[in-house]
């Protein structure tokens, strides 16, 4: 009997020590590690590719000159709707419109956004993993502590996105990222479009990343695909793509605006129409 | 009354034995492994903050071979000052990290800080705005795997 209760013990144990350890990977993540064959280097894979946060592009853009922010700034609000897709690239969108809002040192369009990812997130059904970041994000509005505001949305696109993951949502996370790169390279294009310079215009310089996104959706199952921004945003960034890998040598001025109306375009069917 | 305490009876403390074995070393320790990996390439980071350097929150970590070579392909930006950080959670190990371009071409330094026993750091400009691939290792002495975890940084 005791035996047998030894060997119930053990075989939990042994279930604990085979299921746990994908714990160990709850802030860290894998995908996109290649395990490289033969030392070899594959420098055309673009199956993952590490997605910047568009502060990482504006603080170049910052460098570059002294871009007024505070015109890039739009209004944020939550759409009428229950369609998934459509929130989580809204939600996407948003967390970048905080990244510009830190650019632009607007803390009233600050708590504006930290209120609408609350908003967001309760939609989505993921406001209990969203909430501390939200409010961590009011508290530093508070204070004016803008590099906290900026680690706090770039915490907060994470989180999300490892909610969906755990949520069995992969898709959705990754309409996540997308809202975010849309609506961060608009304002870049927008930034660009005012002073243009080929400095400037190699920031979009992102063909991967594109191609990376574009892989992406055509992973999705067929039901996602039918989804209309989708398709729509499947074939804008094909564009973009051709766009980008055109200009290798330099982007033309006329280049830059088409990606930014490609961008504003797609973001339009996102976003909820403004009175 | 003379109170006796008793051994317990040596069946039951081997299956407290074995319970203890099953639950610290097998899951939690890999836990600790993996979290110690990453708590080592941010010790590697604390230099490069002070000096304006902003840690993104996205990073990697596993468990791999000792010696084998990892990838991911990463979008730099012309203009920014990027840092590359691997930590290590094994004693004795090495670390090898490298910042390639589409050619092959190693366009990291190696910095004076963000290195120690159980991290090193590279630093890259960009020479142009693309994606590059950052390859990295770690090679221990002793162990057969080894944890890691790769962070990242710009100014």
């Amino acid at each position: 009997m005791i035996t047998r209760s030894f060997s119930v013990l053990l075989a939990i144990a042994s279930l604990c020590a085979a299921t746990t350890p994908s714990l160990s990977h709850a802030e860290g993540s894998k995908a996109g590690v290649v395990v490289l064959q033969g030392g070899k280097v594959p420098f055309d894979y673009v199956d993952e590719v590490v997605v910047p946060v568009p502060s990482e592009i504006f603080s170049v853009l910052d460098k570059l000159g002294e871009p007024n922010w505070h015109q890039e700034e739009r209004s944020v609000k939550t759409p009428d709707t229950t369609d998934r897709t459509r929130l989580a690239l809204l939600f996407g969108s948003v967390v970048a419109e905080g990244f510009v809002a830190v650019q632009a040192q607007d803390r009233k369009a600050v708590e504006e956004i930290g209120r609408e990812v609350i908003d967001l997130s309760k939609t989505l059904g993921i406001h209990k993993s969203v909430l501390p970041h939200a409010q961590a994000i009011l508290d530093a509005a508070d204070h004016s502590q803008w590099s906290t505001i900026r680690a706090e949305f770039d915490r907060t696109q994470k989180t999300v996105r490892q909610t969906m993951d755990k949520m069995r949502d992969a898709e959705l996370s990754q309409c996540v990222s997308l809202g975010g790169w849309l609506r961060g390279t608009a304002a870049v294009t927008s930034v660009v479009g005012k002073n243009y310079s080929a400095d400037r215009a190699e920031l979009l310089y992102q063909p991967d990343l594109v191609k990376h996104f574009h892989n992406q959706l055509a992973k999705m199952p067929a039901d996602m695909k039918k989804h209309l921004t989708i398709k729509a945003i499947s074939k804008g960034l094909q564009e973009i793509q051709g766009l980008m890998e055109k200009s290798s040598e330099g982007f033309k001025v006329e280049s830059v605006t088409r990606i930014g109306v490609i961008c504003n375009d797609l973001l339009k069917m996102i976003t909820p129409k403004t009175k | 009354m003379n109170r006796v305490l008793r051994s317990p009876p040596p069946l039951f403390s081997l299956i407290m034995v074995a319970l203890a074995i099953a639950f610290t070393n097998l899951p939690f320790a890999a836990r600790a492994t993996v979290d110690d990996a990453h708590s080592f390439a941010m010790e590697a980071a604390v230099p490069f903050v002070a000096d304006g350097f902003i840690v993104r929150e996205d990073y990697w970590n596993g468990e791999v071979k000792s010696g084998q070579k990892l990838m991911v392909r990463h979008q730099l930006f012309k203009g920014n000052d990027y840092a590359f950080w691997l930590g290590a959670a094994n004693e004795d190990c090495t670390m090898d990290i490298q910042v390639l371009d589409d050619k092959g071409t190693a366009i990291h330094i190696t910095p004076k800080i963000g290195i120690g026993p159980n991290f090193t750091s590279v630093r890259v400009n960009p020479p142009r705005t693309g994606t590059y691939s950052v390859v990295f290792s770690v090679t221990s002495k002793t162990e057969k795997t080894v944890f890691w975890a790769l962070a990242y940084g710009y100014r």
